[in-house]
Parts: structure tokens; sequence; C-alpha cells
């Protein structure tokens, strides 16, 4: 990508990351309250009474020292372990706390982490938008892709944390979520018709009350409308989200036939190799039962004696020490150099020493 | 003035040998030599004339030698010390320094194991072989080869480290690995002479590797004979057990057939006591040839001994193998028969072996990453390189130096 391109695109990631996000805020308040409140008061364990009663029961820390409290992500509300343990133990009850009526689980109870339910409730939906939106930069063609798919994602954050269109976000998150396990398993592809069923039962209820030969036609201008489209269409209703500029996922080639000689082939080029020579040196070595019993193979020995008579061929020494010297810094005169440096010393090699 | 033999016949192989024509690589070998080794010099050369009274071949000597450096002791055996190492110019390529004791018997000269491994070795390179990179001596007059690192330990490790499972596919892996570098010796007319688990040696990426030429030799012309004392016992095959003096590729295959039937066995396929036993272990599964069976039998040395009033023996069926061997599957025993035919001239050759169906039927050879590994086998690896051919590792002649007939 150009440079250009770039700039725009991590300037956008900058104000995306650290600009008017209420998290980073909210985050920030968190971090403020705190610090003067515990050093004023110095009673941290106690800083806010009212956090230390359990909004169900109203018992308090004070009597029952070891007081856990427990959310649970379908409403966040705050209540005591004794509570959980009270109410949901026998299944799924609704919230205790007036007003909401949700049911909750006792297993999705758990501590919270952060002091802010609000960042807590952030920090879930992100959690669970950033599993099912794991692309990478890589997996798209230009940078800009990139960001508008980083835009589009936040936008869906967005819509979660502030309950925008929360009903048709959730079912487009759905449709992905199926989208994506089919390509990442497509051995596994349910039919995902639930949704067209459900458009064509709209549709098909209108149609029955009116008469046969309508529905008729209808049902065969539907399939005919939705038949040409084709993967295109499916694809696009099917995952709920399209994102532009995606590189195309390649399929891992197939593996090649296992080749025993991993590449190697040694054959002769200049001569052909018959099997079988005939001469008279031969024959009284072929036709020795020390021989042949003993597992000498005559043709071994032809093959090596060819190999041997035709070594040298397209061998060129003189193109190999051209090719040789142009390609590297010239050895061959330093090592002939060499040679003569020693030779004008004086000392020249010995051979009759060495014997 | 002392001057090392070695290295006026010899050509330094250099790291740097790119060509795969093993004729090409031969006739280039001098002029790589001078160029490679002696252009470091000419600077030094120049600089200094009056250098210690060096001539010519311990400059040389001494420019090779100061490439590695070698460290810690891997293994000691009665033939050679085993150092780790590296080269100077890049401390992470590791390698091994084989340095051959001086022998009593060869008081004037290399041990012919030294001799063969160095001469077979720089003209064989296969990624199944162990790489030679260089040879120099030291000033004790010994003889230090520059050998290829290899950490994982040897095959017979491997099938002994119970704690280590492993499969049809991982066996099929090993062995077309080792048939590779079998088919390569024996396209480039090496015979190894001594292939056995113990020699076959696993590379840091699990690659297997031949290693050890110290019994190695070419091919032999007709009417040559050849000494029938090779190959270690349970590997070596019925023709040498017999006295053949003229033999081929042949008896490589039956030892790989022994190996690869020991990977799937996790056990030695054809143990024995001594040698004379051996024969015996053979035939208790492979039968009694007779003249039909393999044509002039009869007139092998040591036919008369063994096999003129024996009891006539039948082969195992194969029902026997299916069931000594059930990792290896139908067309993996079909393999092996073959590669263990009793007569010579019926057994595959190496080409023949690469080309059977056992390698591209199901299932396919495991990728060398995913292979199973030993750890620490780095002192195995010392251990190996050490010992000296045709022996087995505890065997009761350990200390007892080889007499061969090298004919």
């Amino acid at each position: 990508m150009s440079k250009v391109a770039r700039a725009p695109g991590a300037s956008k990631r900058l104000a995306e990351d650290g600009g008017a996000s209420p998290l980073s805020n909210s985050l920030h308040h968190l971090s403020l309250q705190q610090s003067p409140s515990k050093a004023s008061k110095a009673t941290p364990a106690f800083a806010d009474s009212s956090s230390d009663i359990c909004p169900v029961c109203k018992s308090s820390r004070y009597l029952n020292p070891n007081m856990k409290f427990l959310v649970n992500p379908e409403c966040y509300h705050k209540m005591c372990e004794s509570c959980v343990d009270r109410i949901f133990s026998h299944g799924p009850a609704p919230c205790p706390i007036a007003g909401c009526k949700r049911t909750l689980r006792k297993a999705k109870f758990r501590s919270q982490t952060f002091e802010d339910l609000k960042v807590e409730r952030e920090v879930d939906i992100r959690r669970r938008v950033a599993k099912l939106f794991d692309k990478q930069e890589s997996d798209f063609e230009t940078l800009i892709d990139y960001n508008n798919y980083l835009e589009q994602v936040e936008e869906i954050n967005w819509n979660l944390i502030l309950g925008i269109d929360v009903e048709k976000t959730e079912q487009r998150l759905r449709k992905w979520e199926e989208a994506r396990k089919a390509d990442l398993n497509p051995n596994a592809i349910r039919r995902v018709t639930e949704p067209d069923t459900s458009q064509l039962s709209d549709t098909s209820h209108v149609i029955l009350k009116k008469g046969a030969t309508q529905r008729k036609v209808l049902m065969s201008s539907s399939a005919s409308n939705l038949n040409p489209l084709g993967g295109g269409d499916d694809a696009e209703r099917d995952t709920g989200f399209v994102f532009r500029g995606l590189k195309k996922r390649k399929a891992p080639e197939p593996e090649k036939p296992f080749d025993p000689f991993d590449g190697w082939s040694i054959e002769p080029q200049y001569y052909s190799f018959q099997g079988d020579y005939n001469h008279n040196w031969f024959t009284a070595m072929k036709n020795d039962p020390q021989h042949y019993a003993g597992g000498y193979d005559m043709r071994e020995y032809y093959s090596r004696a060819l190999c041997d008579a035709f070594g040298g061929m397209g061998i060129f020494i003189e193109d190999e020490m051209t090719a040789r010297d142009t390609q590297g810094f010239d050895d061959a005169g330093l090592g002939t150099q060499s040679v003569a440096t020693v030779a004008a010393g004086g000392r020249d090699v010995d051979m009759a020493d060495i014997f | 003035m002392a001057v090392s033999p070695v290295l006026s016949p010899k050509p330094n192989p250099p790291g740097t040998k790119a060509t795969t024509n093993a004729s090409k690589a031969k006739a280039l070998a001098i002029l790589n030599h001078s160029r490679s080794v002696s252009s470091p010099i000419a600077p030094s050369a120049a600089t200094t004339p009056g250098d210690g009274g060096q001539d010519l071949a311990e400059q040389m000597n001494d420019e090779v030698r100061r490439q590695f450096v070698s460290g810690s002791r891997l293994g000691e055996g009665t033939y050679a010390i085993v150092y780790r190492g590296h080269f100077r110019s890049d401390p992470s390529k590791l390698v091994a320094i084989k340095k051959m004791k001086l022998n009593a018997e060869f008081k004037d000269g290399i041990t012919l194991d030294s001799i063969r491994e160095m001469r077979h070795l720089c003209e064989l390179d296969h990624p199944n072989i162990i790489k030679l990179y260089a040879v120099f001596t030291t000033k004790d007059q010994n003889i230090s080869l520059v050998l290829e690192h290899l950490p994982r330990g040897d095959l017979e490790g491997l099938w002994k480290d119970h704690s280590i499972m492993y499969g049809g596919a991982d066996i099929k892996s090993w062995s077309n690995m080792l048939c590779q570098a079998v088919w390569f010796c024996h396209e480039s007319r090496v015979l190894h002479r001594d292939i056995k688990g113990n020699n076959l040696l696993i590379a840091a990426d699990n690659t297997l590797k031949l290693a050890d030429f110290g019994l190695a030799r070419g091919f032999a012309d007709p009417g040559r004979p050849m000494t029938s004392n090779v190959i270690t016992r349970f590997y070596r095959p019925p023709e040498l057990l017999l006295g053949s003096q003229h033999y081929g590729g042949c008896v490589d295959i039956w030892s790989t057939a022994c190996v690869i039937a020991e990977l799937a066995l996790r056990d030695f396929f054809l143990p024995s006591e001594t040698d004379l036993a051996q024969l015996s272990v053979i035939t208790d599964v492979f039968g009694i040839p007779t003249e039909t069976d393999w044509p002039g039998i009869s007139s092998l040395r040591h036919w008369e001994v063994n096999f003129k009033s024996a009891a006539p023996k039948r082969p195992q069926p194969l029902s026997f193998w299916r069931q000594r061997l059930p990792l290896l599957g139908d067309d993996g025993i079909d393999l092996l028969r073959g590669m263990m035919a009793m007569d010579p001239a019926k057994r595959l050759s190496a080409e023949q072996v690469l080309k059977h169906a056992y390698w591209t039927n199901y299932p396919r050879p495991t990728k060398k990453e995913d292979l199973p590994r030993q750890g620490d086998g780095e002192k195995k690896m010392g251990e190996d390189l050490k010992r000296a051919g045709g022996e087995l590792e505890s065997g009761r002649t350990d200390k007892v130096a080889r007499k061969l007939n090298f004919g």
C-alpha cells in the first residue's frame, strides 16, 4: 500500500483507540474516583458502604466478612453469593431485583472484574464481538478496506452497547457466526434454511389465501429470482455482514503423490544401457557359478564400465572456468599466484620427501 | 620434514560442492581444490615469506583446520575419538569431528577404514548420506574427518526406546530414506557393506542418514575376489555366509531389509550367537535353498559344510510374515520378501525396491517434521561414529582389531 493511504488509516485507528471511547473514559473515571477516595478515607475495604450491602437480602459485609458479590452478564445486577445459591440452585429463575424480569441461570454468575458495571458489560460485548470478527490486516486487499472493516465492527459494538437495533444486530451476528462456522469447517454445514422458510412462510400465507395458480406462479418466480443470483446472493444473505476487499480464501494445494526417489533421477545421457553385452572376455565370468550364484551381477559391471567410459562427456572445462571467473572474483588467478609466490620463495613442494 | 601423506592425493571436498553429477564433481575436484584452499593462503604466504618452514601441503592443511573449532568430546572408541565442533565462520553450523586414532597395524600410513570412508564419502552427496565437510591432520599425524552433526541418535536406539511410539507410516518414511541412500550409493557404484540400525543416524530435522563407510568399497570388476567377511552378522546375507567372493549390491539390499524388518518388529530380525548359527537362523525362516531355488549354490565355498547333508527345510508361509510383521501390511511384506530372496540374482535391486508399490500405497509415509524423535542423541552419535565397521555393539571381539582380506 502507498504511504498516502496508510497515513489516514493509521490516524483513524488512533482516533478509535484513544479518542472518544466511553470505555476509556469510564476507565479513566474509575481510576480517578478510586485513588482520592481511598487516600482520604484510608479504609479501602469499606470505601463504599452501600456496595457492601446485598441489594437482595440486605446483609452487609460487617456481619459476613466473607461475603462475595456476583453478577450475571444477562442484566448485571449485583447480589451476594448466598442469594445466588438460594434463588438459582433449583434452576433458572427471574432476577430478584425489582423491575428486572430476566431469567438468570446460576452457571452464568461470576464475580465482576471492573468496579463499574457499565465497563464490565462493554468489555463483555467487545470480547464477544471480537471473537466473531477476528480478521487481520493481511486478510484484506488494501488498508482502506481493513479500516472500513474495523469501522463496521466498531458500529456493531456500539449498537450492542447503546442498545440500538439490538435485535436486528443480534440476528445478523447469528448469521455471521454460522457462516463463519461453515467457512472454517465445510464438512459441518447445516442447511441454513430457517430464516428463508420464515420469510417464505410469511409470503406463502398470503399466497395461500389467494389461489393455487397464483401461488405456483409466485413460487416459480421466486425460485427463478433466487437461483440465477446464485452463490453471491446466497453468501450475502447467509453471512449477515459484507466486508469489501476481503482476499479470497485459497484452498491448500492437494498433496502430490509420494515420490520414493524424492526427485532424484540418475539416467545416462550419452548412451542407452542395453542390459547384456557379448564379449569373449565376459562369457567366462558370466558362466562362472561363483559369479552368478554368489550375487555378482554383470549388469552392474556393464553400467559402471559404460559410465566410466562416458563420464567425461559433456564437461567443458574451458566453459566452466570462464563461467566461474565471471561469476566470482578471479580466484583461479590467486590460486596460481600463490603457487607462483611459494615457488619463487625457493621452497618448492618437495615431492621426494613424502614417500 | 613431516608432511602429511593424506593431503597430496586427497582433494579437500569443499563445502560448496553444488554439482550433482558425480563424474563432473570428480573432474572438477582438483580445480576446486586449488581455488578454495590456496586462495586464502596467498596473502599470508606473500606477507610472511619465512612461514616457519611450512610447505604448501602443510599450509593447505592448516587452512582447512583453521576453518573448524573443535569442542567437547562426544565419545571415544578403539578406532576414533569424536568431538563436537563448529565452523569458525559460523558457530551455529555444527559438525562432528572424528579423529582417527593411530592404529598399531598401520604404523606407516592411514587405516583402511579411514581411507575408505574419505574416499567414498567425498564422492557421495545425497540428503540421506552423511556429509564429509573436510579432512585435515593434526600435529600428531592423526587424521580428522569433519562430518555432519547428527544429534538425534540412531535408528537402533529409536526402536529400542520403548517410550517412543511409531506406526506403519513412520516405518515407511524411515525405510524410504534408507532405501534412497542405498540406491544412491549403488548408482554411484559404492557398496556400503555395513548397513545396520547403528549406522543410520538421524539429523536434527529427522532426516535419516547413512553413515560409517569404513567397510565401503566400489563394485569390483568381474573375476576380482572381494572378502566375504563383511557386514555385521545379523545383517549378513546368505551368499556371504556361504563364502561368496563375487557379489554386488544385493548384499546391501539384504541388510536394508533386515533393518526395515527390525523397525517393524522392534527387535532384531535374525539374531544369532555365532556366524555359524546365523545361517541356520536364516534357513529357519527362508528354508534351505536347493539347486533349483538358487542355481549354482553348490559351487559356493561353504556350501558343502553347511547344506550338503542338511535335512531339508521349508520356507515359512506368508502367514508367518503377516503374524510377525503386521505393521508392514501385505505390500510391505511383499517388498521385504523380494529384498530377502535367498538367491541374490532374484533379489530386488535398489532401483526395483524404490519402484515397488509399497511406497505409493496407503498409508503415505510420514512427513519428516512429524516423525517421532529421540531426545539426547548427541552422545549416541559420538558412540556410533567412533565404532569401526562390521562389529556388533557389545560383542566379545569388540576390542580385537579385525583382519580382512582386501582382495
